[in-house]
């Protein structure tokens, strides 16, 4: 063994290396992360989760939730887009010509027949997006010259991307403040269900979860997520009927007699989901809430 | 070392051999300090990286653009809009004016006062020479080109050049501007040269 001390010296480089590479750099770039303020408010994100849904992230992790589900949003772009939201003195009819004589810039110009033609046909429905673009200077040019004209438009930021317009899984992308209270984080890694990022958003009722947890089938016929029955308890019904009994149809029901009842476990893991939210615009990921346009 | 000329008659019994020779330890001295030191750059910048700014936004200012602005970086974003469509024209974007159309608005003895009278009173009333600007006698008519904006708008753009291009005047609110307005009245008179410097400023 007279080559021994090279090769652990080497071996020892090598994986002190990637150490420092995969676990200090990362940790020294992103350890200090601390809670963010959420855009144009005064609110901090991410909010500390309650005891039930810090619970459930471990049901979720003991389950192996994360094998088929992911909490990754992905967003491929950004555009901004112009929607009249009033036409002040000016016509529905006119409004079109107008549109089309207004911008002669060099800038417009080429987003100008298109729009004009866009709004053939249009008789005055509101709210209307007349632009939407990548290009911000463009969008912001229309909407200045709009305003001069006395019609009334909001501009919005959109993220962009499958994840986020075709699945509607989000508002936009997940970024490093959202994790800030995962221990251990959940990114999941294979797609065979839909991404959860934004899942208290979407499917904000206890109850649906827990028919969805307890038959899938029950509340989305196609869904090839196994059933999760060990989560709850089938007992018969006493006096009362439990107020969290399980309203499930016919078919999933377990008899007459018996009613199907969540166990802590489902309830915490029915907490830590609906917990689940990437509804805010933040620094690093803006976007313009929905709830803006009227 | 071998100093052989394969070109030379070898000696008998003997093939030409090469030797390594070792690279002067300068080099090698030099290389590992200067791989240290771009290494030690490297890391101090962290690689370049921003944990705030992800794909797709290019980088931080491109993301900053994104930013919905509001209180005195939306007005200074709106000053700059409106001065480009309105006043830019003449003025310049740059703020240096052009020659036979507009005087300086940068350094211009006019902008920079501490208060902002006079100057709000160029483009509510409208102006007609002769003035003197950085030196330079103009003798221009420059309409009431303000009047027709906004008290918003016009502060924004007052402010916008009393702050651009190295000038460091206060700002101009909405208010103050609604005062002026009223001052001037509904019909304003086009001031000459003498009556602004007699003014308040």
């Amino acid at each position: 063994m007279k080559t021994g001390i090279s090769i652990f010296i080497a071996a020892f480089v090598a994986l002190g290396a990637s150490w420092c590479g995969l676990v200090l750099a990362p940790s020294l770039q992103l350890g200090g992360a601390k809670e963010t303020v959420v855009l144009q408010s005064a609110d901090h994100w991410p909010q500390q989760r309650t005891g039930d849904a810090t619970l459930g992230l471990q049901v979720y992790r003991a389950s192996g939730c994360a094998a088929c589900h992911t909490e990754q949003i992905r967003q491929t772009g950004v555009a901004t887009e112009v929607t009249v939201t009033g036409l002040g003195a000016h016509q529905p009819d006119d409004f079109g010509a107008f549109v089309k004589s207004l911008f002669i810039l060099p800038t417009l110009v080429e987003y100008t027949n298109a729009i004009a033609a866009s709004l053939q046909g249009w008789h005055g429905e509101l709210p209307r997006t007349l632009l939407t673009s990548a290009n911000q200077q463009v969008v912001s040019e229309m909407a200045n010259r709009l305003k001069a004209i006395g019609v009334k438009s909001e501009t919005r930021i959109v993220p962009q991307g499958d994840d986020i317009i075709a699945r509607g899984w989000g508002y936009r992308q997940s970024v490093a403040a959202d994790y800030l209270y995962d221990q251990p984080v959940q990114l999941g890694g294979l797609r065979a269900g839909p991404d959860l990022s934004n899942i208290g958003v979407r499917m904000p009722d206890a109850n649906w979860q827990w028919q969805h947890l307890y038959a899938p089938k029950s509340v989305v016929k196609t869904s090839t997520m196994p059933s999760f029955k060990f989560l709850f308890e089938v007992r018969p019904v006493g006096h009362v009927p439990s107020p969290d009994a399980l309203k499930l149809a016919a078919d999933f029901a377990p008899g007459p007699g018996l009613e199907v009842v969540p166990k802590p476990e489902a309830r915490q893991l029915a907490a830590y989901l609906l917990s689940l939210k990437a509804n805010v615009p933040l620094y690093e990921a803006p976007f313009t809430p929905v709830t803006a346009v009227k | 070392m071998s100093d052989e000329n394969p070109s030379c008659p070898t000696p008998s019994g003997g093939e030409p051999t090469s030797t390594r020779s070792a690279a002067p330890m300068w080099i090698i001295v030099t290389t590992l300090v200067l791989l240290f030191l771009g290494g030690y750059y490297f890391d101090q910048h962290s690689g370049w990286f921003n944990p705030k700014v992800y794909a797709p936004y290019p980088n931080a200012e491109a993301l900053g653009a994104y930013q919905p602005m509001s209180g005195d970086a939306a007005a200074l974003a709106r000053g700059k809009t409106v001065y480009e469509s309105v006043c830019g024209i003449c003025h310049g974007a740059d703020g240096l004016g052009k020659p036979g159309q507009a005087p300086a608005l940068a350094a211009s003895e006019l902008v920079i006062t501490k208060g902002f009278n006079r100057l709000a009173h160029i483009p509510l009333a409208g102006l007609n020479g002769p003035i003197k600007v950085c030196g330079k006698d103009w003798s221009m008519a420059m309409a009431a080109m303000g009047a027709a904006l906004p008290d918003d708008d016009l502060a924004a753009v007052l402010t916008y050049i009393r702050g651009a291009w190295g000038n460091k005047a206060g700002p101009v609110t909405g208010d103050d501007i609604k005062k002026i307005r009223a001052e001037i009245g509904k019909a304003p008179q086009v001031m000459t040269g003498d009556m602004m410097m007699k003014l308040p400023e």
